[in-house]
């Protein structure tokens, strides 16, 4: 009984210690972007600022050094968008994939899942080319749509298994209250699955909130980017100072971070299991 | 009444089938629009030498992009690093998300705090993590040459860690480990739970120890995930892009290779042809794991 205790506490121990590990650099993070330009610089490296300034917080919101509100804005503008259009075009086709037979459909099931394992860089040379034929070049609907479809085998997968689980005889019972099969659709089984499009939704806002590559790519005016582009030619300008990119990044990093607190029950509690990608 | 009984079920059964059909349809189209029309695409481009500006004609060279990426000594040189990288990173992250999955699912206090912190290395934008770890290894001042250098004495002196392979190897390995472990954790974690806890009950009663219950109950069990998470990673990492480009400009693997190739280089007929050869690649990963990775879809 000792020995287990002992045990316990040297795995309690071993937590604490995976914690620190994990979560150091986002101390670190908020740390520089509290210290002085001197300070962020400073050998040996200072763990907590001596001095403690908000100078770059105001900076980093300040249009004259850096548009973050711009950048705010279409960042949240591109994966509202894309998460919208995700929910409503991945319920639609995940219901039918749940619950519907027709022919070819276990085809179209594998298609996806084929094409949950190509996204990105696999496919950025024919897109920038054919999207340059049709002028989609900075166009924000050129980045809406490779995010689209690229979190969509996930979301799909996502709201197939939740469908899945919506037993038949409650859908049954309406359609004997005389609801035909769309109106089931509507008026069953969405309300029923709010939590799973929730999810969805949180899922795809976040992986086109994240997105560099379509973005990087695709978005050459200044005033249609990204913060994460943004954060990133702040980075490459000649003048960056280390606590403005902390700054920027913690600022980048908390919507997501919200808005997956919101949702971390329904991901990682393993109701979702048509796994995410990152 | 026998006729209309025998046609109802198959109207019905035809409305289903139409329905069922326009409900996928848009997913049809966007796919067939952004994933595979691209791809049939991208191979005519391969034969082409790409003209920059859209108003001149493309040029048909036949296999020569191939041919001369195929003697290229440097494109091989990118092979082995990406082999390297994935081998690595599949690796550490499962490992260790293996571990600390195996380490969260006991009882202890602030569990639920601890899971959800753990998710937020993977969980925030690779962006938002990329500069404070370059700022961390920072050659000149950075807190991790400090420890090890000046602290623990590992290393005599402070490496340029993103300015050699060797060290930028290390580095994105590190980072893409930290970054990663967290949906390895978060995958196997849920398997666990859904471990029926009578079949350790009944391994207690045998007599069968700490080590003998993980080697006998829990791994069999959560081998089909693993073998999932770990060949979902091997596939993602194989073209894995973003944080590698925005951590180092040193380190070839295959995505950056690709990438420089068509917008810095600007040579789309050669990063077409890339690309030809890395969906191969992937093509053939999957179809070699297309029974781990279509297994799990099944259950």
């Amino acid at each position: 009984m000792r020995r287990r205790k002992i045990i316990n506490v040297l795995l309690n121990l071993l937590v604490v210690a995976i914690l620190i590990v994990t979560l150091f650099p986002f101390f670190i993070m908020l740390t520089t972007a509290l210290k002085t330009d001197a300070a962020s610089v400073a050998y040996p490296p200072e763990l907590w600022p001596g001095e403690i300034t908000f100078q770059h917080f105001q900076d980093i919101v300040n249009p004259m050094i850096f548009p973050f509100f711009r950048y705010l804005a279409n960042s949240f503008l591109i994966a509202f968008i894309t998460a919208v259009a995700s929910v409503i075009i991945c319920s639609l086709g995940g219901y039918s994939l749940a619950k519907l037979n027709f022919f070819g459909k276990r085809q179209i099931h594998n298609v996806t899942l084929v094409v949950y394992m190509f996204s990105g860089i696999l496919l950025i040379v024919p897109l920038f080319q054919i999207f340059n034929s049709i002028g989609l070049i900075d166009n924000r609907f050129a980045v809406i749509l490779a995010c689209l479809v690229s979190s969509m085998p996930a979301a799909l997968s996502m709201l197939v298994s939740y469908f899945q689980k919506i037993p038949d005889s409650i859908e049954e019972a309406a359609r004997i209250d005389g609801l035909n099969r769309v109106q089931v659709i509507f008026k069953v089984v969405m309300p029923l699955s709010v939590p799973g499009i929730m999810s969805v939704f949180s899922y795809v806002f976040m992986q086109a909130w994240n997105n560099f590559l379509f973005a990087n790519t695709f978005l050459s005016s200044m005033e249609k980017q990204t913060l994460i582009i943004g954060m990133r030619n702040l980075f490459t300008s000649q003048d960056y100072v280390w606590g403005r990119m902390m700054v920027a990044s913690l600022l980048t990093a908390i919507p997501v971070i919200i808005v997956f607190s919101l949702v971390e029950r329904f991901i990682s509690g393993g109701r979702l299991d048509g796994g995410v990608k990152g | 009444m026998k006729r209309w009984k025998k046609k109802s079920p198959l109207t019905m059964k035809k409305k289903e089938s139409i329905l069922g059909f326009l409900l996928i349809l848009p997913v049809i189209l966007l796919i067939a629009f952004v994933v595979l029309y691209p791809i049939i695409y991208n191979v005519k481009i391969s034969f082409f030498d790409v003209a920059l500006n859209p108003n001149k004609p493309d040029i048909f060279i036949g296999w020569e992009n191939y041919i001369d990426l195929l003697t290229d000594k440097e494109f091989y040189k990118v092979l082995v690093v990406t082999i390297l990288f994935v081998a690595a990173t599949v690796i550490l992250s499962t490992a260790l998300g293996l571990g600390v999955a195996l380490l969260f699912n006991r009882k202890f206090r602030f569990r639920g705090a601890a899971r959800a912190l753990v998710m937020l290395s993977f969980v925030t934008p690779a962006v938002s993590l990329v500069y404070v770890w370059k700022y961390m290894f920072n050659g000149l001042y950075g807190i991790v040459n400090y420890a090890l250098v000046d602290v623990l004495h590992i290393l005599e002196t402070a490496p340029a860690w993103f300015d050699n392979i060797v060290f930028a190897f290390i580095s994105v390995v590190i980072f893409d480990t930290w970054r990663l472990y967290p949906y390895a954790f978060m995958t196997i974690l849920a398997a666990l739970q859904t471990i029926d806890t009578s079949l350790y009950e009944a391994a207690k009663i045998d007599g069968a120890g700490a080590w003998a219950r993980f080697r006998y109950v829990t791994l069999p069990e959560i081998m089909p995930t693993i073998a999932t998470i770990a060949t979902l990673r091997m596939i993602w990492n194989f073209y894995k892009f973003d944080e590698i480009y925005l951590l180092t400009q040193q380190l070839p693997v295959i995505g950056v290779y690709l990438y420089k190739t068509s917008f810095a280089s600007n040579d789309f007929g050669m990063a077409a042809a890339i690309t030809v050869i890395l969906f191969v690649i992937v093509m053939s990963l999957v179809f070699l794991l297309r029974k781990v990775v279509f297994k799990k879809n099944e259950t």
